[in-house]
């Protein structure tokens, strides 16, 4: 019923889309992927696949794929007007494969998105990573997405942070991210391309596991106050899961490595 | 048999402050040493002092030139008024990426700065030359890394004569060339005996 819900009046489009055969929630509580409401898809996680860099991970979350690739921190380049007498400078740069979406990309970055997604990587990445230690120097991050299904930005921040990791750049804490939506009453987490274009609320969370400390949060569209918490505590719930499989990575990774130089 | 050795991961709790003091790879909050890097644990136990708790990675991540260090580098271009060198090697851990630095010409003689008897950078330095210098400063937005050669030990250790032959340092701003016997000025460092290789 268009108009149905007078509020809400995306509500109806969701409905409508329901009728076309779309159903983002069943009634049994599955989504259109087969997973429950609150649960992340497959993330598989490999560090180090460059040897050139001095850090690099791709990560695998669904059918999304990200690689990321750290350099640094090493001394200004360009404009040395830029350095921070104190600090390192986080230089990042987010861009998709032109064939990561269904239609072939036209510009991979330069964009507005892409420009917007590379300045919330800087911000989060300039909360976690101790950049007191390389006063006058600086970092650069490169995300790169190969497939695009979603959680485009959350695949890239768990692949940076996973880089910068592997390239021994001292961090606070992890940084995990992962996307959340709201439909029908019940807060979704790891949206996919589908849930994301279906035009309901989304959230973006990055977050720092131990200490619960938020890097970004991000919204699209409009969600009802009462809801935001829910929403907010479902993210966060889906960032402690990413955390524990990047965290099983990383350990793996390093005992690979000492067994390997066999001290 | 070695003990298990311990693999940390960043944002790890590893030890109060009370017992251990933090190290590099290390970062402290709320009372707690946390790990900031994932590696092995390394605790150095001093007498008296706290032990130092450290996380330890398998390569050397990048170092940075420090004010007061000791550094290695090579003479790229020279100006009447400085030579701008690459460093190369910080102590003894040589550098992944080249850092830039200056030489000021005030900077090159600890003696004979004033005006009347100018230091000419031409009599000093050449490029290519292989020099010892310190880290003065760290720079502010315009310029490099600050170096000094402003001591007895510091200035060019390796220099090549326009022959193209290794030189020989023959006084403290002099070096001869063994093929040509020519002469030519530079600021020589003392190197200690015990590294020199005969």
């Amino acid at each position: 019923m268009p108009g149905a819900g007078g509020q809400w009046p995306w509500r109806g489009a969701c409905r409508d889309r329901a009728m076309a055969g779309l159903e983002l929630l069943s009634d049994e509580g599955y989504r259109v992927d087969g997973r429950r409401a609150g649960e992340l898809r497959k993330v598989r996680a490999r560090m180090g696949v460059f040897a050139q860099a001095d850090g690099s991970a791709y990560i695998e979350q669904g059918n999304t794929k990200a690689l990321a690739v750290v350099y640094g921190p090493h001394e200004m380049r360009g404009s040395r007007s830029k350095a921070l007498h104190d600090r390192a400078l986080v230089n990042c740069q987010y861009s998709m494969a032109t064939f990561s979406t269904g239609e072939r990309k036209r510009r991979p970055h330069g964009d507005r998105k892409s420009s917007e997604m590379t300045l919330h990587l800087k911000q989060t990445f300039e909360a976690a990573i101790l950049t007191q230690l390389y006063p006058r120097s600086q970092i650069d991050i490169y995300v790169q997405i190969l497939q695009a299904d979603g959680g485009n930005y959350c695949a890239c921040v768990n692949a940076a942070t996973l880089a910068t990791i592997d390239a021994g750049i001292p961090m606070r804490d992890y940084v995990c991210a992962s996307s959340a939506g709201f439909i029908e009453d019940t807060p979704l987490a790891d949206l996919n391309y589908v849930e994301e274009a279906a035009g309901g609320p989304q959230v973006a969370l990055a977050l720092l596991p131990k200490s619960d400390q938020i890097a970004l949060l991000e919204m699209n569209s409009r969600l009802h106050e009462d809801h935001l918490e829910q929403v907010i505590e479902a993210a966060s719930k889906a960032c402690k899961d990413v955390y524990a499989v990047l965290d099983q990575v990383v350990r793996d990774h390093v005992h690979e490595v000492t067994t390997l130089l066999g001290e | 048999m070695a003990p298990p050795v311990r693999c940390c991961v960043p944002g790890e709790r590893l030890c109060s402050l009370e017992e251990g003091a933090a190290g590099s790879g290390t970062y402290t909050r709320h009372g707690y040493v946390c790990a900031a890097l994932a590696g092995c644990l390394a605790k150095t136990s001093e007498d008296g002092a706290l032990p130092v708790v450290s996380v330890v990675r398998d390569a050397e991540s990048q170092l940075l030139p420090d004010v007061g260090a000791i550094v290695t580098c090579k003479v790229c271009s020279i100006n009447s008024r400085f030579a701008k060198v690459h460093i190369l090697y910080i102590g003894s851990t040589p550098l992944k990426s080249a850092f830039r630095g200056t030489i000021r010409r005030e900077d090159i003689r600890a003696t004979e700065k004033d005006k009347v008897s100018q230091v000419e950078v031409y009599k000093s330095f050449r490029p290519g030359d292989i020099v010892l210098a310190k880290v003065i400063s760290l720079g502010d937005m315009q310029s490099n890394y600050l170096l000094s050669t402003a001591e007895n030990e510091l200035g060019v250790v390796v220099a090549h004569s326009e022959a193209g032959a290794q030189m020989v340092p023959i006084s403290w701003c002099e070096m001869q060339c063994p093929r040509m016997h020519s002469k030519e000025l530079r600021k020589v460092a003392r190197v200690q005996p015990e590294f020199l290789q005969t």
